[in-house]
């Protein structure tokens, strides 16, 4: 590749110095003239039918200025999910929402709302609409709910009881003969908690009715071209009268905002549109963590099949997931699950069914690794199993059986690059894997090492549809605006893209400004989700800058009389290759253009293919045997992402995801009572790590480029959890003897396992 | 509702403002005083976004009322720094990847700095200790705890001139 | 609705404001803040006590350390006089939810909101710690131990009293104490378990003991029990295994869905108790 010199460096993040003076805007900061303050009611039942609401009281209360639910809101079904814009045919998406229903599916469930000049006020009014609800059967997992006895959540269903959207079935090979073949079949069941994504800033809109009746949406949106058709399509307005934007900051992301999880946009806008006056709503804590999607919970089934020499001849799975109320993205969620569980180790025979079910609680949808995390819990924790039964070192199975270019696999797209033979052996050297098992075995404190693989994509397709736009437009003085329609919820999207822009242009960082995250600004981009704002939105990044590139080295050419192949851009300046003395400074060929009457403006238009992101991840661990409690002492996570255009975000992604892998594994989960409400419901009672209990970290990047993208560029931003847990898990067993088939793992599950291990 | 005047020194200038009885120190800074860098991540004291300083000690300024700032010094992200000068957390924040969403960056910021005020050569235990209680979910801290050793560096070489 | 907040300079004036309207003591203001937004306390004045330089005092006088209504956990933690003189209070205090919540909630504020895990009670009831009560009928004295009336009631009415300050002996050479602490997560959580020890050795035998634990219990509960076994015993592996196998009757933890359930912590409490009185024997015999 050729040598770069903005790409790969740690530049100065765009967004960072106003963030670290408090000056950056997010959507709670704004406020505008006559801003009305929204509140929602919320079901205190998992499941009933409104039978009565009535709304005066609250109308009446002074300060009240709209006051919505079903009777006066679009009886438009949708999915809050951006699936529903870009889910692609024959495959339909699963519309079983609106705004405000007659029906309530959780706790939680959003019943009416109030706009009013303050949020003391709305608190009050909501207080004083009456409901009269009848309760209704409700079913909280989802084997109950797929019995017959189970209560219908949207009607018959049909692929079976409470099934949203299709059943996924995945084959290759023969998977009967496969284990046919096999000299020993190892088949375990493990379970999945909910969790949640808790970025720090909640689901919030600020929608805003113009008197020509143009609808402005400030949202915390990961995906604001989706949530525009989402809106418009509620609302019956042409897209070009709804215009959704990040303000332009979003606290955090995760997956919970792909499209409008909790719907405080349409309501939002529901408000607006009565009062017509801006409404501003922000959900609180509570609000945000049992009415907006969670991480899938469920069960994953794995069957292998394996020669004595540790050889992988027949894998099937089985995924199940908690849908929830409501299906959100519960239809692609399994496809991810299966495809991504399946294309780890290369296995002629292989198998996958999968699907969710509809139950009271809150809706599961996207959370970073989108099903995979779950895949590889099951997937790492058996192979550890299987590597133990066979004698062999967990290192050498993986090697031995691990994907590799070119191999076979379930999906539609080729493996061209894997850096994870490189991955496992520079995490080993890190982690020490040598004296794994050789460290001294204090008498109640066990320490103990394990491992984790796993892979991941660099974009939706094919669970989705994707494609991205970009524009490029070079200013009359040389400077450049970016327009990308993708927000940048922390991950350094801007920063990248605005590297890969001056980069291909050849003209210096601080040149460039992005505007993005904006659907009156930017053209169409799926958004901010999928690890693939670096690979796709970056695809169409580039080429925009080719594009505009071209037309430049066009005008250049003749004005410079040289062919337009033999000129290139560099340090801002238009130069012949091979006669360096001939140069015109991009400024003078702008303006020059510009008194002729042109402009430079690249247009990208791209269908990205897609490719795998590697990553082995470590984990050394220390059990306090009289407690149960566990300790992380050190992770490492070696990733190849293709290539590093900015290694420090690479990096900080790569922490984030292990902090909320050691969550996932050791203490996060949201459980319910047998009244459908959460037990977690704030940071107070959901566990997610603080600043103490996080363990040395250590992100290894390995850049096996990859030839689909013009850097090299593979996903990343998901990656640093796939494999957290069942390389915790696998170091727990390591430690202890024993194996853990649920997470999280709790010291009290920790401690129970010890004595019954004691007791045998 | 019943108001009555906060008097503060916030950010090193008096300033004097209307705000209710029951209004917290966040309420007043960031509704009646427009200071939005201050953030509100659970508004119960559970996340530490809304940290603030108070007479010199970082405080949850979500559960803080308002009217307990009366006479107080108040300082917030908004007052630490400028564009041409920003506060070496700042610098230090921005330079080594701390900030990702950055809606936790203020508040972890000003907990950081009622350490260094304070203690310049903090020990890596102290630095955890003090933003233990500021949940950041986005960058596992590492770079965090990073960016305030090097800020107590820059801090003690600026204070050795 | 709130419509006054005020802030007297003197334990009096304190007492003269809460006579007028429906008042309430506010010193941090953590978990009042909390109720009142919730809805769940209905308060017309706020008396903040911050005010009061007399509630803001650590001090020992004649051997006996006092701490004031004002001051913070963050204070306790920190001074040099509990680190030295009553190590278990400085501990429990800093295990408290974080440091921004230690540095605006007081040590007395936190007892008198009577949660059965309250670190600093804990520790507190362990040193024998009384509390200096004012109201309208003068002052009195009563025994941290005996403030709980049940979980989150404290006997405190503070819309009419207010605790001053908190006194307990300060601990002496042959003295040793332990906080120890079980929780889900380093900070910013309440314990699952915790547990206070004092002991006073007399040679290489226990003089005597007081063991406190939570929350397995509405409120701090003493191992009287365990405390009266070990009276007299040498100090050795046996008489601490013995021990903490002992508190378990009195311990009857129960199942919580956010904590762990009865059964795991009464296990676990015997761990923990073992952890206190070893650090606690290894200070005393300092
Ligand atoms: S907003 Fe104050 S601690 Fe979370
Ligand atoms: S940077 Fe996003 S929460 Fe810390």
């Amino acid at each position: 590749m050729k040598k770069t010199s903005i790409v790969g460096k740690n530049v100065r993040k765009l967004d960072s110095v106003e963030k670290a003076m408090g000056a950056a805007t997010f959507t709670t900061d704004i406020s505008l003239p006559h801003m009305l303050y929204g509140k929602v009611l919320r079901s205190p039942y998992p499941h009933a039918k409104i039978i009565n609401i009535d709304t005066s009281e609250a109308e009446k209360h002074p300060g009240v200025e709209a006051v919505v639910c079903y009777k006066n809101t679009p009886r438009v079904k949708f999915n809050t999910s951006a699936t529903s814009t870009f889910t692609i045919p024959p495959l339909q998406p699963v519309e079983d929402q609106y705004v405000f229903d007659s029906v309530v599916r959780y706790v939680g469930d959003e019943v009416a709302a109030v706009a009013a000049e303050s949020m003391e006020i709305a608190e009050q009014a909501i207080k004083l609409i009456k409901v009269e609800y009848e309760e209704l059967p409700a079913v909280f997992d989802p084997l109950e709910a797929m019995k017959t006895e189970a209560p219908l959540l949207h009607g018959q269903c049909k692929e079976g009881r409470n099934i949203p959207g299709e059943k996924i079935h995945m084959e290759m090979g023969d998977v009967e003969k496969g284990f046919e073949e096999a000299d020993e079949v190892f088949e375990h069941t493990f379970k999945l908690p909910v969790q949640k994504q808790a970025q720090m800033e909640t689901q919030a809109a600020v929608a805003k009715v113009g008197v020509d009746g143009r609808v402005t949406i400030w949202s915390t949106t990961q995906t604001p071209h989706p949530s525009q058709r989402i809106l418009a399509t509620i609302f019956g307005l042409p897209y070009s009268k709804v215009r959704v934007l990040n303000p332009p900051y979003i606290g955090g992301g995760f997956g919970v905002r792909i499209g409008l999880s909790a719907k405080a946009e349409p309501i939002a806008m529901a408000l607006a549109m009565q009062a017509k006056k801006p409404v501003k709503v922000v959900y609180d804590r509570k609000e945000d963590f049992i009415a907006s999607d969670t991480r899938h919970s469920g069960y994953v089934t794995v069957k292998t099949g394996v020669k004595k020499d540790g050889t992988f001849t027949a894998r099937k799975m089985r995924g199940l997931l908690n849908a929830g109320a409501y299906c959100s993205w519960s239809a692609e969620t399994p496809g991810v699950l299966g495809a991504m569980g399946l294309s780890v180790y290369r296995c002629a025979n292989q198998m996958y069914d999968g699907h969710s079910v509809y139950t009271n609680t809150t809706p599961g949808g996207a959370m970073r690794g989108f099903g995979n995390p779950q895949a590889m819990f099951a997937i790492e924790s058996q192979v550890d199993i299987i590597a133990e039964k066979l004698g062999l070192d967990p290192l050498d199975i993986r090697m031995k059986n691990m994907m590799k270019p070119g191999d076979q696999w379930v999906l539609p797209y080729k493996c061209q690059s894997s850096g994870l033979e490189e991955c496992i052996k520079k995490g080993a050297a890190a982690i020490n894997w040598d004296c794994r098992g050789k460290v001294e075995k204090g008498s109640t404190k066990k320490r103990g090492i394990g491992v984790g693989i796993g892979s991941h994509v660099s974009n939706a397709w094919p669970f989705c549809g994707d494609y991205s736009n970009a524009y490029i437009t070079i200013h009359q003085d040389g400077s450049v605006l970016l327009a990308t329609g993708v927000p940048d919820m922390g991950t350094g999207t801007i920063t990248t893209l605005a590297q890969m822009a001056a980069e291909t242009l050849g003209i210096s960082f601080d040149k460039v400004s992005v505007t993005f995250a904006d659907t009156e600004s930017t053209p169409f981009d799926i958004g901010s989700h999928a690890s693939r704002t670096c690979y796709a939105s970056g695809i169409a990044v580039v080429a925009a800058a080719n594009d505009a590139k071209k037309q430049i080295l066009q005008y250049a050419a003749k004005k410079m009389e040289v062919e337009e192949e033999e000129l290139q851009i560099e340090n801002n300046n238009v130069l012949a290759i091979n006669n360096p003395e001939k140069q015109l400074p991009l400024n003078k060929v702008a303006v020059d253009a510009h008194l002729e009457g042109q402009q430079f403006i690249g247009v990208g238009k791209i269908v990205p293919e897609n490719a795998p992101p590697w990553l082995a991840h470590f984990a050394e661990v220390e059990v306090d045997t009289e407690t149960g409690k566990v300790k992380v002492v050190k992770l490492v996570a070696a990733h190849d992402v293709g290539k590093a255009i900015h290694p420090q975000i690479v990096e900080g992604q790569l922490h984030g995801g292990l902090a909320q892998g050691i969550g996932y594994a050791l203490s996060e989960e949201i459980k319910y009572n047998d009244k459908g409400q959460q037990l977690n419901d704030g940071f107070h009672k959901y566990m997610l790590p603080t600043a103490v209990d996080i363990p040395e970290l250590e992100a290894i990047i390995v850049e096996a480029a990859e030839p689909s993208h013009p850097f090299g560029v593979k996903g990343v931003g998901e990656t640093g959890l796939v494999a957290t847990a069942p390389a915790i898990a696998n170091a727990i067993f390591n430690a202890i003897g024993i194996r853990f088939f649920e997470i999280p793992i709790t010291e009290e599950k920790v401690y129970k396992a010890l004595l019954n291990k004691e007791n045998e | 509702m019943a108001k009555t005047v906060l008097k503060m020194i916030l950010n090193g200038k008096p300033v004097e403002r209307l705000v209710s009885f029951d209004d917290t120190l966040l309420d007043a800074l960031r509704e009646d005083l427009g200071l939005t860098g201050t953030k509100k991540g659970c508004g119960k004291g559970e996340c530490g976004a809304c940290t603030i300083i108070m007479n010199g000690k970082a405080v949850n300024s979500c559960i803080v009322p308002a009217l307990q700032a009366m006479d107080a010094a108040v300082e917030t992200i908004e007052g630490i720094g400028t564009v041409e000068k920003l506060h070496p957390l700042q610098e230090t924040f921005v330079d080594y990847g701390a900030i990702q969403c950055g809606f936790c960056t203020p508040g972890m910021i000003m907990s950081a700095k009622a350490l260094l005020d304070k203690n310049v050569v903090p020990s890596r235990e102290e630095i955890k200790e003090a933003i233990a209680g500021n949940v950041c979910r986005c960058t596992g801290y590492l770079k965090i705890e990073e960016a305030i050793m090097a800020a107590a560096e820059m801090m003690q070489s600026q204070q050795g001139k | 609705m709130l419509k006054d907040y005020v802030q007297p300079k003197t334990v009096d004036g304190v007492l003269a404001s809460l006579r007028q309207g429906n008042a309430r003591i506010i010193a941090g203001g953590t978990d009042l803040m909390l109720d009142m937004k919730a809805g769940k306390t209905e308060v017309e004045k706020l008396v903040d006590i911050n005010c009061v330089d007399s509630l803001k005092k650590i001090e020992i006088v004649d051997g006996s350390i006092i701490i004031g209504a004002a001051v913070t956990h963050q204070e306790v933690a920190t001074s040099k006089l509990i680190q030295e003189k009553a190590p278990v209070l400085a501990k429990a205090c800093r295990t408290v939810g974080s440091l921004q919540i230690r540095n605006t909630g007081t040590m007395v504020g936190n007892v008198i909101n009577a949660q059965p895990a309250a670190d600093a009670a804990v520790a507190l009831i362990a040193l024998g710690a009384v509390a200096e009560i004012f109201d309208e009928n003068g002052i009195s004295y009563l025994p941290v131990e005996e403030l709980y009336l049940g979980v989150g009631q404290s006997k405190i009415d503070s819309s009419k009293q207010l605790v001053t300050s908190i006194k307990f002996p300060s601990l002496q050479s042959g003295q040793g104490s332990a906080f120890v602490r079980l929780a889900q997560r380093g900070a910013l959580a309440l314990p699952m378990l915790n547990v206070s020890v004092v002991v006073t050795l007399s040679g290489d035998k226990v003089d005597w003991l007081r063991l406190v634990m939570a929350p397995v219990a509405p409120k701090p509960v003493r191992a009287t029990e365990a405390e009266k076994m070990i009276q007299g015993k040498q100090v050795n592996e046996e008489t601490i295994i013995a021990t903490a196998n002992a508190v378990a009757s009195q311990a009857n933890p129960r199942d919580s869905a956010l904590r762990g359930s009865g059964e795991y912590r009464k296990s676990v409490l015997q761990t923990l108790v073992k952890r206190g009185l070893i650090e606690a024997f290894a200070e005393a015999q300092k």
